[in-house]
């Protein structure tokens, strides 16, 4: 039974991580930027919408609200940020320097701003237990589920059924014929952030619900959505999202053998065995 | 005048991580935030040393130097060989680790509660216990760093780094050992690291995770940004000019519990403008 909670734990967290890591691999395998500054954008959203809820806003348009805060941030970030450094010809380590940079300003804000400690989100509906079978979940975690896979179907649809989609896939596919018949990468860029944003909001809301929120809690999920995207293969949306699920629930199932605090040790060990033999990731394209 | 001495003990002592993070990120150009992982390797190795008394200071440096050298060089070898992005997630995987390992790993670190008591260093069988003293040692540490880092800029095998820097290929074609060179610079930095953490733990005689997190990483790399790569004189004036911010931010009235925050978010406002407006830093040349 504690197998199963786990492995019911793991697939929640996961596809939580996995929206995190399909919206950055959105972003990477767009605008070829290393946005170390998601994890800051995800912290922001969550806090944005603890303030909604906190002033009385009804909790869905209290997301909706975090949504546009964060589409607002990522789109001046790649505007105000990553743009003039791609214009001046910046070398890639100096942009990561900026983006280190920017995440650092975001998490110091919302630590100086809400403090350092961890707020717990006053919603009731969250914390009530369901039992499915011998299961429990959470109303949180139940959200969590939902809306993440949920998201995951409207992003594929997205990728793949629509113009624009088409459109930021042919970007991400070649630049520069992209430049030449009138793509406007540029503007694409914006976008790409912008919707990316709007994206890792959601489980940069519904994850707080369960555990609560703390200024500098996004680097640990970015970085193993970041793995994830890369063991998934660049430029794979689904990769990236199947693959941040089947890390985290190693990564809870490993709590049978080991206590909690080495988890980091299991996700960098799949991402060591990656490097060695599979660096391209399973489903790499082109 | 104790109060200047620790700020000329602590820059000094940062000076030799200036190095080390420049001859990674500036000479090599590898982004790292790593680096105070490595550092607080080598103070832990010596902290544990001094205090169970098995080794006396500098066989415990040396111990310590070696240690990190060997791990330096394990961080970096996959930076050598994978494409740069993936390098990154490397440098943040390692530094996540090591933190966790230095909060929870209780017999070998002290896990969250640190080693107090580090003993100071002796010399020769003397021990040296004055800060004054102490002072002495660091200035040792931090100019024989600076000439190893001179010296091996201006010899054939800088003009080899530098020369990787600009075409890489074209080395290779020349039949120079990239891979060598590389390797090499990451050791070199990984011994200085090592060096800077016997004298921290034996400095400050009580060491924690809090000292080699990521946000220590952050520090290093903000300095050498700021203070310029790849330059001695870049990553002398970074540290000395960063580790004096907590004492301008004292000045300006901010409750204690935010100063912390407070200088997270000059370091970070500190990297993108630099980035930005100045990439390459006061005193370096262009990243």
């Amino acid at each position: 039974m504690l197998l199963l909670q786990l492995l019911a734990n793991g697939i929640v967290t996961g596809s939580a991580l996995g929206i995190v890591a399909v919206s950055f691999a959105l972003i990477y395998s767009t605008t070829r930027v290393l946005h170390v500054a998601h994890a800051g954008v995800f912290t922001l959203g969550g806090y944005l919408a603890w303030s909604l809820v906190r002033a009385g806003v009804p909790d869905l348009l209290a997301l909706g609200g975090a949504m546009a805060g964060c589409v607002v941030l990522g789109a001046a970030i790649q505007q105000f940020l990553y743009a003039p450094l791609e214009r001046r010809g910046a070398a890639q380590l100096v942009v990561l320097i900026a983006s280190l940079g920017m995440l650092e300003v975001i998490q110091n804000v919302l630590a100086a701003v809400y403090s350092p400690d961890i707020l717990q989100f006053p919603s009731a509906w969250a914390g009530r237990v369901f039992g499915l079978g011998g299961l429990r979940l959470t109303g949180a975690q139940l959200a969590t589920v939902g809306v993440d896979f949920a998201a995951f179907g409207w992003v594929m649809w997205f990728a793949h059924g629509t113009l624009l989609g088409k459109r930021i896939r042919a970007v991400a596919a070649n630049p520069f014929l992209a430049e030449i018949t009138r793509l406007e990468p540029r503007r694409v860029h914006v976008l790409v952030m912008a919707i990316a944003s709007a994206l890792v909001c959601l489980p940069g809301v519904l994850g707080p619900l369960d555990y609560g929120l703390q200024p500098y809690g996004g680097v640990t999920p970015l970085l193993t959505a970041t793995i994830a995207m890369i063991a998934g293969g660049i430029g794979s949306l689904a990769g990236a999202f199947f693959l941040a699920i089947a890390i985290v629930v190693l990564q809870n199932l490993s709590l049978l053998v080991m206590p909690g605090e080495w988890s980091i040790g299991v996700t960098f060990a799949i991402f060591i065995v990656f490097m060695l033999f599979r660096p391209r990731g399973l489903f790499a394209s082109g | 005048m104790d109060y200047l001495y620790s700020y000329l003990i602590l820059s000094e002592i940062y000076v030799l991580l200036g190095l080390s993070t420049n001859l990674l990120v500036g000479v090599v150009g590898i982004f790292s935030v790593s680096q105070a992982a490595v550092f607080g390797v080598g103070a832990y190795i010596v902290g544990d040393f001094l205090l169970s008394g098995t080794l006396s200071f500098l066989p415990a440096v040396a111990v310590a130097a070696v240690a990190c050298i060997a791990l330096n060089v394990l961080i970096t070898l996959p930076s050598l060989r994978v494409a740069g992005d993936y390098f990154v997630v490397t440098s943040f995987g390692i530094q996540l680790l090591a933190s966790a390992t230095f909060t929870n790993w209780t017999w070998g670190t002290g896990g969250a509660n640190g080693l107090p008591g580090v003993p100071p260093p002796d010399l020769f069988g003397m021990q040296i216990a004055s800060t004054r003293g102490i002072l002495a040692v660091s200035t040792v540490a931090a100019v024989l760093g600076c000439l190893a880092f001179w010296l091996i800029l201006r010899a054939p095998f800088g003009r080899l780094l530098k020369a990787i820097r600009e075409d890489e290929l074209a080395v290779a074609a020349a039949g120079k050992g990239v891979l060598r060179a590389k390797v090499s610079a990451a050791a070199l930095a990984g011994a200085f690291a090592g060096v800077a953490g016997g004298v921290y733990a034996t400095y400050l005689s009580f060491i924690d995770p809090t000292s080699f997190d990521l946000d220590a990483s952050i520090l290093l790399l903000t300095m050498v940004v700021v203070g310029g790569a790849r330059t001695l004189w870049g990553s002398v004036l970074g540290p000395f000019l960063l580790l004096a911010l907590p004492q301008l931010l004292t000045l300006i009235a901010i409750p204690t519990t935010y100063a912390a925050t407070m200088q997270q978010l000059v370091y970070g406002a500190l990297l993108i403008a630099f980035a930005l407006f100045r990439p390459q830093g006061l005193l370096g040349e262009r990243l």
